[in-house]
């Protein structure tokens, strides 16, 4: 036995595990010297009101939240705050979101916040956060209880609702909910025009976009990824604005996976073939104008998915709406399609409702 | 004549849903399976026209009523001609919808030609 331990073989690996045991050892002995040196003349009660209250986060890794913190107007800076945390997301680590130099935040950011906070906290993640110093940002972060969630733990849930009885309310769920989207309406409704209206256009974007998430979010299983939507309501302007996300494959990565046998499959090269587009910009305005569909079924356009919402949109159902998906930025009122620097791993959608939109009389 | 008569809100649910019932509630599968076509089979039987009102309910998404009139071609086979002659359609709340039906419809029918 113990000539096996002492040829060429083992020789070698024992030389180099010693070797990063003392660099271990090295590198524990420098911390301790260190944190010696600055407890220095620390009572032990100093010392440890330093570590419950002091650096309770030290070993949380620091990401700082944009200071323009809105996915609208600020998307890249946004995509890149995701991204950090993501990663950090895949590897397990604590994180501590740095949100003191946010200057201003807007509601759309808010779903992202929150539904990020509780991936985190639901796979039992560390997550923690500073507030703003700005007072209208952190304003904004209490009326969404983000702070109020920020020590709160959560279970790995099919489903989620937050911000109960406050004007910023966010629900979470995997499959398609028309009844809440019904309640959701009738709220909005009641902060818009006083009264209970039916708003189509809008129940039709919420339908359409928690299909696309069941189906296409995740290639390899339906069903397995959480739509988030964030409704705020603007008393004062007469305004309702909806954020939702999920964070699937995005629309461009889907469309790619597709598999053989789906009407989708190698849509990307059929188009490629009759339409001219350069980037994943060109392609979403021809997903959008209904152009993608026509080509895959090779029948007339007949309104689906995000088509049909960009419908309900030119009809004055809806107004303002965004979407970020992958590397591409669209503004459909302002026919803005743009390439973002880094890519979202995702879709997200906002709009609003106000009182110049479309709206039937009547509860239903 | 006698005709049957079908609201979408009264005899199934004021919120429509997804396409599949795995998706979620009211799907157009379902409304498929326990409403229309065993009204429409009957009036395409009996030879009697048949009126949907989609008027009344939250809204649609496009797959609901894309199931549920395309699937009376594509799934139970009934005779697109037959349904076309006999079927009337109210949508004064989104007018748009009675385009959407009818090109339901007729897809179905190209596709079943196939």
């Amino acid at each position: 036995m113990k000539k096996l331990y002492t040829t060429r073989k083992y020789s070698i690996r024992n030389l180099r595990h010693a070797k990063r045991s003392l660099r271990r050892q090295l590198a524990f002995k420098e911390y301790k010297r260190l944190k010696n040196k600055a407890d220095i003349g620390v009572s032990k009660q100093e010392r440890s009101y330093k570590k419950k209250f002091e650096e309770p986060f030290k070993d949380y890794k620091r990401i700082h939240a944009p200071e323009n913190f809105s996915f609208i107007e600020n998307s890249a800076g946004v995509v890149d705050f995701i991204s950090k945390l993501k990663s950090h997301f895949d590897e397990k680590k604590k994180v501590f979101v740095v949100l003191k130099k946010v200057k201003t935040i807007s509601y759309d950011a808010i779903v992202v916040l929150l539904s990020i906070m509780v991936r985190f906290k639901a796979t039992k993640i560390d997550f923690n956060g500073d507030f703003p110093e700005n007072e209208e940002a952190r304003r904004i972060l209490t009326e969404s209880k983000f702070l109020q969630y920020l020590y709160q733990s959560f279970r790995d849930e099919d489903r989620y609702q937050l911000g109960q009885n406050s004007s910023i309310v966010t629900h979470a769920w995997k499959d398609v909910d028309s009844e809440l989207g019904n309640e959701l309406i009738k709220n909005a409704s009641k902060t818009i025009w006083d009264e209970e209206r039916r708003c189509q256009g809008v129940q039709r974007t919420l339908i359409e976009l928690m299909l696309n998430t069941n189906n296409h979010a995740d290639d390899s299983k339906k069903g397995e990824k959480h739509w988030w939507l964030s409704v705020h309501h603007d008393k004062v302007n007469k305004k309702v604005s909806f954020a939702f996300i999920d964070f699937g494959v995005g629309v461009f990565t889907s469309l790619n996976n597709k598999r053989h046998g789906s009407k989708f499959f190698g849509i990307v090269d059929k188009l490629k073939e009759r339409v001219k587009f350069g980037s994943n910009a060109d392609l979403l305005r021809l997903i959008m104008d209904g152009t993608l569909h026509r080509t895959a079924t090779g029948k007339p356009y007949h309104g689906k998915g995000l088509p049909g919402i960009n419908k309900a949109r030119e009809r004055n159902q809806i107004s303002n709406l965004n979407i970020i998906t992958n590397d591409v930025h669209a503004s459909l009122d302002t026919d803005s399609f743009k390439i973002m620097s880094k890519s979202f791993s995702g879709t997200f959608v906002y709009w609003e409702l106000n009182n110049e939109n479309l709206n039937c009389h009547g509860e239903n | 004549m006698e005709k049957i008569k079908i609201s979408i809100r009264k005899d199934f649910s004021p919120t429509p849903g997804p396409r599949y019932i795995h998706e979620g509630k009211f799907s157009g599968e379902l409304f498929r399976q326990q409403v229309l076509h065993p009204r429409v089979s009957e009036a395409v039987e009996k030879n009697i026209p048949f009126e949907v009102d989609l008027d009344g309910t939250a809204g649609y998404g496009t797959s609901f009523l894309e199931e549920s009139f395309g699937g009376l071609i594509r799934i139970h086979g009934l005779p697109y001609e037959k349904i076309k002659s006999l079927m009337s359609l109210i949508s004064i709340e989104e007018d748009y919808l009675i385009d959407d039906v009818n090109e339901y419809l007729k897809d179905a029918y190209e596709e079943s030609k196939k």
